[in-house]
């Protein structure tokens, strides 16, 4: 009888370079399943989370009566059919940054030692940046306690970064000059998030905790800091179908040694993207004009989505779009050492840079967003630029 | 230096005294600076002390890079980045402090062949033995270039300077240049400043020149550093009075300080 059939054997069909312990893990929990059922809906899990890993074209699953040797009466047999990837593959894309847009062309090993370990090489093109970068990057199949493990994500990266900076302006501030020429960063970084909210670009619930560490330095490279920055974002539905929304960033960043930290490590603040009314990375310390960035710095947003007034278009174009009213602060400053952090966070939190405005947004497919905001820029210290009144924003990660 | 170029960096050099903060930067002098750079920094710090004109030296792993013109030495005065001995002269000269005013245009015609007969001869000669002789690209200039950067960057960029020296080198013809041949070049050039030097005590009698700082710094760094083989530096003390004339600016202009790599 169907209610009598229980889990038997498991196969796994078609591995060539994937080594066989990475995915005991994924799909352990088919060895639990009890009845046709559980092992039709443990195999479907498990399909997903092999699919999840990045490392297969295609994963296909059979569930039969035991046959052969050693079957059992009433046992089931699953096999997994996996196609690989392969094991080079180049892409081009253009993307979308924050106010900037690039051309990157990038080549893959997915998979390069067999446990899903992913190394990348990128040449990036773009309206304010040109880089090259190599990352490896291996998933750990983590035991996430006390998180639940569908929202949590941890990823462990090595990347080694060779910056070569240099003045575009004719006259730049001999503190920009002072930063040009070659570095080589090799930092080993760590990022966890936790994301529950239900669309990445305008949600409606849900929170968002993200906490990343770096450190620079150890393994080679000229540069060696310790950087840690952390992102929350917390989204509630309110009445009417508006949505209320807070978030936090905030970011740390120590030079370890007696170098001073590069331009190219620091934090920026300002523009459409973060703190609105002030333009872009125009927050801080300058230098006759020029913005140097700083090691320390947090900045907030308080958001009123509602959608647009009258609703026309409702149920189709009309919504993609939104409006909203915002309230963003922030600050950024350096770490003179040896005053000690309370210190510094007096330092963060006098002069703080606030603004407040109301705009329209536009959402671009699931990726990004574009904003036209009128802000009134407050707190504005001397040396920062705003652009109050009018201001544009395109992006993929707003404050 | 265009015309356009020199006559903005003149006026606004004008409207301000030399301060006492001026600072030239140049390469790490221990382990990183190279011969060529060494004899350009030396020679505009001849020719500002002959100025009289106070300046600092710092030294920074990335003063190549922080320059202007990407040349070695450079300046920082107020607010203003000057690089190379030509434009430092030109600029000096707009803040009122000259060393050729004393000379008739011949004689100024003379100064500035002879520059020019310095700069393309020594120094491309100080280049060539730099970056084209196998044996001291790889056991001096490379591993000195590259000493401020961890690896693989320090490897790197040290090649990419010696192609780009290279193919400078082929550009004007030097590229099938042995180093015998360089180095009889180099004896040929100190011939012709030796004749044009006589017993004088500088190559305009009384006064030093732009000149004199040029041929002090080449001469002064070649015959002070060591390189694989001696034979470029003995090339040179073969002329006693280029000899002393060395040591006569070396007394009267650095006795305060070892100039030496």
């Amino acid at each position: 009888a169907l209610s009598e059939l229980h889990f038997n054997m498991l196969h796994i069909d078609g591995l060539g370079r994937t080594k066989e312990d990475l995915l005991t893990y994924e799909i352990a929990d088919v060895f639990r399943a009890k009845s046709l059922i559980d092992v039709m809906k443990k195999s479907h899990e498990a399909r997903q989370k092999l699919l999840r890993l990045g490392i297969f074209r295609k994963v296909e699953v059979l569930i039969d009566t035991s046959r052969g040797e050693g079957a059992l009466p009433n046992g089931l047999d699953v096999t997994f059919e996996v196609t690989e990837l392969r094991r080079l593959t180049g892409s081009y894309n253009t993307m979308v940054g924050n106010n900037e847009g690039s051309m990157v062309l990038g080549l893959k090993l997915p998979n390069a030692l067999g446990r899903a370990e992913k190394l990348t090489f990128q040449f990036s093109y773009g309206t304010k940046e040109t880089s090259y970068g190599l990352s490896f990057f291996k998933p750990q199949p983590g035991n996430f306690e006390p998180f639940p493990s569908i929202c949590t994500n941890q990823t462990l990266k090595w990347e080694g970064v060779w910056r070569e900076l240099g003045c575009l302006a004719r006259t730049p501030s001999f503190a920009i000059r002072k930063e040009s020429g070659h570095t080589l960063k090799s930092s080993l970084s760590h990022a966890m998030v936790i994301d529950t909210r239900n669309s990445s670009i305008l949600p409606r619930r849900g929170g968002l905790l993200r906490i990343h560490q770096e450190l620079a330095g150890f393994t080679g490279g000229d540069v060696s800091f310790l950087k840690e920055d952390f992102e929350i974002q917390l989204n509630k539905s309110l009445f009417w179908d508006s949505v209320l929304s807070a978030s936090l960033w905030s970011g740390l960043v120590l030079p370890i040694g007696d170098k001073p930290t590069s331009i190219a490590d620091r934090f920026y603040l300002g523009g459409p993207t973060s703190i609105r009314g002030f333009s872009m990375y125009s927050v801080g310390p300058q230098s006759e004009g020029d913005y140097l960035g700083g090691e320390a710095y947090w900045a907030g947003g308080l958001h009123l989505y509602t959608p647009l007034p009258f609703r026309p278009a409702k149920g189709g174009f009309g919504d993609l779009f939104r409006t909203h009213f915002f309230l963003n602060a922030g600050n950024l400053c350096n770490l003179n050492y040896g005053e000690g952090p309370k210190a510094h966070l007096k330092k963060l939190a006098e002069c703080v840079r606030w603004s407040y405005g109301l705009g329209v947004l536009l959402r671009l497919g699931n990726i990004a967003r574009l904003e036209l905001n009128y802000c009134i820029p407050m707190g504005v210290q001397s040396g920062d630029r705003i652009c109050d009144g009018v201001q544009f924003g395109a992006g993929i990660r707003f404050l | 230096m265009s015309l356009a170029a020199e006559a903005f960096v003149s006026q606004i050099a004008a409207a301000e005294p030399w301060p006492e903060n001026a600072t030239l930067y140049q390469p790490l002098k221990e382990d990183q600076i190279l011969l060529s750079d060494c004899a350009s920094s030396l020679a505009v710090q001849a020719y500002l002390r002959m100025c009289g004109l106070p300046v600092q030296v710092v030294c920074r792993a990335n003063a190549e890079y922080m320059s202007p013109s990407g040349k070695i030495p450079f300046i920082h005065v107020g607010n203003q980045v000057v690089s190379e001995l030509g434009p430092i002269v030109q600029f000096t000269k707009a803040k009122g402090h000259s060393l050729s005013d004393g000379l008739d245009d011949v004689q100024r015609a003379e100064m500035k062949a002879y520059m020019e007969l310095v700069n393309n001869m020594l120094l491309t000669a100080e280049l060539f033995i730099q970056w084209c002789d196998d044996a001291t690209a790889a056991e001096i200039s490379r591993p000195r270039y590259s000493s401020p950067y961890s690896w693989p960057l320090n490897n790197i960029l040290a090649y990419q300077k010696q192609w780009e020296v290279r193919r400078k080198m082929n550009a004007i013809g030097w590229g099938g240049k042995t180093l015998e041949q360089v180095y009889e070049d180099v004896s040929q050039c100190c011939q012709a400043l030796s004749q044009r030097l006589g017993t004088q005590p500088y190559f305009f009698s009384k006064q030093p020149t732009e000149l004199d700082a040029l041929v002090f710094g080449h001469l002064f760094t070649i015959i002070t550093t060591r390189l694989t083989s001696g034979e470029l530096a003995e090339r040179i003390k073969g002329f006693s009075n280029l000899l002393s004339f060395c040591r006569r600016i070396e007394q009267t202009y650095f006795e305060d300080k070892s100039s030496s790599t």
